[in-house]
């Protein structure tokens, strides 16, 4: 009996594996000689580089400023590190003998040239919605890119999750390759920023969160998720920032890096709007921001206002008329209010608010923590304004009775636990 | 000329027998004046006694006339006021300099000011207590009048005309319609003379009507450079060469040892140099190390990294319980400390008495918390030491940093910047000698700067208190004798004790730390007892701290007053005005306390007036006043203050709403200055009064820097209305007094507002609250 | 390692250690010794110079961080020390010991480009980081009232002491 059950275990076993190498293995593509730059229109060189901004390629593909999309870049997930590749055109090293089909199976199918199954924290899943014009521009800026020979650092994955061939088996679950597929109902520029968002511009990888196999949970779509230790905030209406993103407002954050309403750009995003998105014209922004207004069923401009101006008088009709405060409070006085003060009817995004900062009210206090640390640099946040760090002027436990103090009177949002472990462990 | 001989000749509120002819009070009696050439122009100068045969070309050229202050006139017309008194913020410079100018009758866009050095030859150099103008003046007026004479004989001689004929006026000579500059009459005249001390007296001073800088608005000469960056303060000194310290402050003040120093972690910091011991012979900084490195940063990290063993002291672990505990066994033992003044009658008056209140006052520790925290440069340059610091008191550190250097007083020099804030932590100069140790180690230039916590640790703060009050009260309920123990850590005790006078049971008392005691009101027998809290004096250097006693004595006895008054059932201002009676020893004396009470009573009354005293007032809002005469009997600066007060009641929070100072200081020579220094006293004690006060905890402050130690901010100010009395009277003291009565008007405001008496400062809302469940 | 910057006008290089306070680069390597040191910690205001015109406190600003930055000190507010609010400072003659007056000044340029007409309520929370240990507050409060108003009827406006636009 116990014989037969493993018999039939083996069998069905052994049929499984066979069903999904069939499945799994994907062919070499030919290489060929690296690319002629000169092939391609200085047009679609253009192009392509607006959308290698919208997709923002180069933070991820690059390590050192003077060698751009070199790759190298260390990307710590639940199973180990990776390191981005080298999409130059140099042959050795890069994709320089990568075909354009060659290229467009990576793109869209999660599979390099030598047939091998690329790890998803490169967004296929995404590229899989671009068309074919988008994937031919993109080729003609990246293969008319100057090549650099380096190789990136071996991965550093855990077993089994190192087995590429198991990727297969995660794409069947997790991965629906086929291009962006036009919304009827929708006007053409929501079309064109939902493409943006779901496509190059791959928003969902860092704003949905993800399973325990490392797959956007699509249960919870743009509910916002930590990544890189950066939480990246919900999109759609569960963001519980006072005025809501409309479109003035998601337009003025990804031009600038800052809007009134939520604060500025730091971490991963700041490099999304000054790496990425600068390239982008003001079109495919103003694209995004009517998508991300409608994903995020944000109010109109003038209740934004309104909502906006409103948390602000009511966290300053609720402040401490008396000269004797408690520890945050008084921290805040002292320390922050001379730049974060503003008057209820016209935040300045160079005075981000913290009753209207999606740091404040977000459902966890990691960006704020790291901000109040570290501070936010001049490339980070609106261009040229910085903010210090106060990590080495407070203690823990003064973040953490600031941050407390700004929770509990600046949203109405649930308190944070273990406020002042959190400081401790984002400490460098 | 001394300021403190003027304790030991006339110790607050009683004269002793301590000699009226002192050497000091008969060289100032003695001084004479001279007018000698220097270089291309005149130096006008008091000089020594015993140098009045000297040529005045060779006092000036070796510098050996008297200090305070002397002025040069050049051939440009530019007259130069040298300045020793420290500036920090009060503009004592243009104060001084506008006493000789007025009688000189200099045109004042002519004048500027030099701080000198601190030459031991110009003799004793300290600047606090709020003297300066009060003890300069009359001095000042006559050497600007000798000028004058001086200027006016030469300019009619070139003028040919006779001196009568003349009459000086904005740096000219005017005789009918001609005139001579001084510029030209220096330039072209000889104007060496001398005026022996008795010429000097009769100089014609002018009539208070005919002043023309003094009294009337001016602009403080050093306030430009203070908002461009240009001025220099102690932190600003640099020389080449110099190597940057910072120093390891060991757990203790006294005492400590240190077992081992591992500096193997700071080597790693790129510019540190090396940690070294300091070996100081005069004990002020035992058990210090110091951080070297090439730069301020890199000491600064290296010192993070530095692991040091010290052996603490006795008072490791101290704490402020500790202190204000000791306070009260030491008032509790009757034979502890002086008694100030004869006390006749104050037993059988409380024996005798129908009634009796008895109440007891804590004030916590106050830190100084000045801006610049301090700091030194310390070198040795051709066998003489420079010390590059912003310093109060001259005098007394440089014996301290000779002997810690090993070298004669004459080999030290002190180099005078701005101070970043005085408030009498720089009266204490403890600072510099650990720079000079570190430099004559390493042989070479050192900056040696505190960090703010370090500045905290090290600071000499202002002692916590204790007093109890005790009053009594005849038939007819009226005040009939006092009662006055007052304890606390005493800073000249620790400091200065040769300036310590002696009570009337010959203990010696430090007249700072009890000054303010010796009050105008007549209260019938009058016992003030001053006991030194020497726990307080071993645990920390008890510091000189804006108004010093005055402001502890005062918070007693101006809340004690009030309560007096509620308990006779009078109006708190009626009570204090019928105390205040001009007669016996509260009548006042010519010429600084001429009036006496009476003058006090004025400045309440006025106070009264200004305020609105007795007015409706909104729910939990109230009205407190208190008034005192300042600092010292003999220099009484009459001051009274109105504060008005919000309390919430549920939270306990006080605001401090509206403070009204009246302030009768005499001739006011500065008028814009003097209404600065006003508005800054009384913020200050208003300040301590609820946004500061720190605590001992294991024989240190629990308080390090600005993020726990909180003095008032902007925010906080309340509405201010602030009045002169108008006075041709000697002008007196202004940069403490005010500090004096905002602490208790706010407290008796809060009575007013709430009922409740609160009797701790700093007053918290949990006190508050506490006070309102009783 | 070298940090570049432009600092009152002039483009400057120092070779510092890059975690070095902006505060001591500007005092002991460039000797601007204008800007004051009081607390280290950002809580009080003494260090404030402007980067890229924005108010900040330079002794928590490692030097590194403002790489490429535009940097005034109170030394570059104005040529000639006479910026509305240098000269308000001295018509109500604010300064008494005068060493957080550079933060203070410094914090009120950048606060009347935000409010150029400040309330009280603007004045004490823009400059609530200041601290004036003189206590000489009501002086402070009055010039910033006086140099904004200056600054508002000359059309003299802050773009003068190189603030970046605010939108």
């Amino acid at each position: 009996m116990f014989k037969k059950i493993l018999g039939g275990l083996l069998a069905f076993g052994a049929l499984a594996l066979g069903i999904f190498l069939l499945i799994a293995w994907e062919s070499s593509i030919d290489p060929i000689n690296t690319a002629n730059p000169g092939a391609f229109s200085d047009e679609q060189i253009r192009r392509g580089e607006v959308l290698a901004g919208l997709g923002n390629c180069e933070t991820c593909h690059t390590t050192d400023a003077n060698k751009p999309f070199a790759g190298g870049r260390a990307m710590p997930t639940p199973f180990g590190t990776l390191y981005s590749t080298n999409i130059t055109p140099d042959p050795k090293t890069g994709i320089g003998q990568w075909s354009e089909s060659a290229f467009s199976r990576a793109m869209r199918e999660g599979v390099s040239r030598s047939g091998s199954h690329l790890f998803p924290a490169f967004p296929y899943t995404h590229f899989t919605k671009l068309p074919d014009d988008d994937i031919s521009d993109l080729y003609a800026y990246l293969m008319s890119r100057q090549a650099i020979q380096a190789e990136p650092p071996e991965n550093t994955l855990e077993f089994p999750f190192n087995i590429r061939l198991l990727l297969a088996g995660w794409k069947l679950l997790f991965f629906d390759e086929g291009r962006y597929e036009t919304v009827s109902s929708k006007s053409d520029e929501w079309n064109r920023g939902a493409y943006i968002a779901e496509g190059p511009g791959h928003c969902s990888a860092c704003h949905t969160p993800r399973n325990a196999l490392g797959a956007e949970d699509t249960g919870k779509a743009w509910e916002g998720a930590i990544i890189n230790n950066w939480y990246a905030p919900a999109l759609n209406a569960s963001n519980p920032t006072p005025a809501g993103w409309t479109e003035t407002e998601a337009y003025q954050y990804l031009r600038n890096g800052g809007s009134p309403f939520h604060g500025v750009a730091v971490g991963s995003m700041a490099d999304v709007v000054h790496d990425g998105l600068k390239r982008a014209p003001d079109s495919d922004l103003k694209a995004l921001a009517v998508w991300l207004s409608d994903l995020a069923q944000a109010p109109g401009e003038q209740q934004a206002s309104e909502r906006s101006a409103s948390a602000i008088r009511t966290v300053q009709n609720t402040q401490n008329p008396s000269t004797v405060m408690d520890e945050g409070e008084r921290l805040f006085t002292y320390a922050c209010a001379a730049c974060h003060y503003n008057e209820p009817e016209t935040p300045n995004t160079l005075r981000p608010d913290m009753a209207l900062n999606s740091a404040i009210s977000a459902p966890t206090p990691v960006n704020l923590i790291r901000v109040t640390l570290n501070g936010v640099s001049l490339k980070e946040g609106i261009a040229e304004a910085m903010m210090p760090g106060f990590g080495e002027a407070l203690s823990d436990r003064q973040i953490a009775s600031l941050l407390a103090y700004l929770r509990a009177t600046h949203t109405d949002q649930p308190a944070w636990a273990n406020l002042e472990q959190q400081v401790r462990d984002q400490r460098p | 000329m001394s300021k403190f001989y003027r304790y030991l000749n006339q110790p607050e509120g009683v004269k002793t027998k301590a000699d009226q002819d002192s050497d000091e009070g008969m060289r100032v009696s003695r001084r004479g004046f001279l007018i000698g050439a220097a270089g291309a122009g005149f130096t006008l100068a008091f000089f020594r006694a015993g140098l009045s045969f000297a040529q005045p070309e060779d006092v000036v050229k070796d510098g050996t006339f008297e200090p305070t202050i002397w002025y040069q006139i050049e051939p440009d017309g530019r007259i130069i006021v040298n300045i020793a008194e420290a500036e920090m913020g009060q503009h004592v410079g243009t104060a001084l300099a506008r006493i000789v100018a007025d009688e000189l009758e200099a045109d004042w866009s002519m004048v500027e000011l030099n701080h000198v050095d601190s030459d031991p030859k110009w003799g004793l150099m300290v600047t606090g207590g709020s003297w300066s103008v009060w003890e300069n003046f009359t001095p000042l007026s006559q050497a600007g009048a000798a000028g004058r004479i001086a200027l006016i004989e030469e300019g009619a001689r070139l003028l040919g005309v006779s001196p009568d004929q003349c009459e000086a006026r904005n740096s000219q000579i005017i005789a009918g319609d001609q005139s001579i500059s001084y510029g030209d009459i220096v330039s072209r005249g000889d104007l060496s003379r001398t005026y022996t001390a008795d010429d000097l007296k009769k100089m014609p001073i002018k009539p208070a009507t005919q002043r023309r800088l003094i009294g009337r608005e001016s602009r403080a000469l050093d306030i430009p450079d203070k908002t461009d960056g240009a001025s220099r303060y102690g932190l600003d000194a640099k020389v080449d060469g110099m190597v940057y310290g910072r120093p390891l402050i060991p757990p203790t003040r006294y005492g400590a040892t240190i077992n081992n120093i591992d500096d193997s972690a700071a080597k790693s910091i790129k510019g540190y140099q090396q940690t070294i011991v300091l070996e100081d012979p005069t004990d002020t900084v035992p058990g210090w190390a110091v951080v070297i490195a090439d730069s301020f940063h890199a000491a600064n990290k290296a010192a993070e990294k530095v692991k040091v063993d010290w052996a603490a002291g006795d008072t490791a672990d101290v704490s402020e319980q500790d202190i204000l505990d000791h306070g009260v066994k030491l008032i509790e033992s009757s034979d502890k400390g002086s008694i100030m003044f004869p006390d006749d009658g104050v037993d059988e008056a409380f024996n005798d008495a129908a009634d009796i209140i008895e109440q007891d006052y804590i004030t916590h520790t106050v830190l100084h918390v000045q801006m610049e925290p301090v700091n030194a440069l310390a070198y040795e340059k051709e066998g003489v030491w420079e010390i590059h610091t912003g310093n109060q008191w001259q005098s007394l550190i440089i014996p301290v940093l000779a002997k810690a250097l090993g070298v004669k007083e004459d080999k030290v020099v002190m180099r005078t910047y701005m101070l970043g804030g005085g408030f009498g932590r720089r009266l204490n100069g403890d600072y510099a000698v650990p720079a000079a140790l570190a430099s004559k180690k390493l042989g070479k230039p050192v900056k040696l700067v505190f960090t703010r916590e370090d500045d905290t640790r090290f600071d000499s703060p202002r002692s916590a208190s204790y007093q109890r009050m005790r009053m009594a009260f005849d038939n007819n309920g009226k005040p009939s004798g006092m009662e006055h123990h007052a304890t606390a850590g005493w800073p000249t005790e620790v400091m200065a004790p040769f300036f310590m006078p002696k009570g009337a049971n010959d203990e010696p008392y430090d007249p700072f730390s009890i000054q303010g005691a010796a009050h105008w009101y007549t209260v019938g027998p009058h016992r003030v007892r001053a006991i030194s809290n020497d726990l307080a004096n071993a645990t920390f250097r008890p510091g000189w701290l804006r108004s010093v006693g005055s402001g502890w004595i005062n918070f007693a006895l101006e809340s004690f007053m009030d309560e007096a008054a509620r308990h006779a059932n009078k109006d708190p201002i009626e009570f204090r005005l019928e105390l205040l009676k001009t007669e016996g020893k509260n009548a006042g004396e010519a010429p600084n306390s001429v009036g006496g009470a009476s003058r006090q009573a004025n400045v309440l009354r006025r106070v009264r007036e200004l305020s609105g005293w007795g007015q409706d007032l909104p729910k939990d809002t109230g009205l407190g006043v208190a008034t005192s005469y300042g600092q010292e009997r003999n220099m009484p600066t009459w001051t009274a203050c109105v504060a008005r007060v919000h309390v919430n009641r549920d939270t306990g929070h006080v605001k401090l709403e509206k403070l009204t100072l009246v302030t009768d200081a005499g001739t006011v020579v500065h008028p814009d200055g003097a209404r600065a220094q006003v508005e800054g006293a009384a913020l200050w004690g208003a300040s301590m009064a609820l946004h500061e006060g720190s605590r001992y905890e294991k024989g240190e402050p629990v308080d390090r820097n600005l993020d726990t130690y909180t003095p008032m901010r902007i925010r906080d100010v309340p509405e201010m209305e602030l009045e002169f009395i108008d006075s041709t009277e000697v002008p007196v003291g202004l940069g403490e007094p005010a500090t004096t009565v905002t602490g208790p008007a706010i407290a008796n405001a809060i009575h007013a507002a709430i009922g409740v008496r609160i009797r701790e400062i700093p007053i918290t809302p949990e006190a508050v609250r506490k006070a309102l469940n009783a | 390692m070298a940090t570049e910057f432009e600092l009152n006008g002039q483009p400057v290089t120092v070779d510092i250690e890059n975690d070095t306070p902006l505060l001591w680069a500007l005092r002991d390597d460039l000797d601007l010794t204008g800007t004051k040191y009081g607390c280290g910690i950002g809580m009080c205001g003494a260090c404030t110079v402007l980067v890229n015109g924005r108010a900040t406190r330079s002794c928590i600003t490692p030097v590194a961080a403002v790489s490429g930055a535009t940097i005034t000190t109170i030394e570059g507010l104005h040529p000639d020390g006479q910026h509305p609010l240098q000269k308000a400072w001295i018509e109500t003659q604010t300064p008494q010991c005068g060493y957080c007056q550079s933060g203070q000044i410094m914090q009120a340029a950048a606060m009347l480009k935000d409010f150029p007409n400040p309330t009280d309520e603007q004045i004490n929370n823009a400059m609530g980081g200041n601290l004036c240990r003189c206590m000489a507050y009501v002086r402070i409060r009055k010039a910033i009232k006086m140099a904004a108003k200056e600054m508002n009827t000359s059309g003299n406006t802050a773009q003068e002491t190189g603030a970046a636009a605010n939108e």
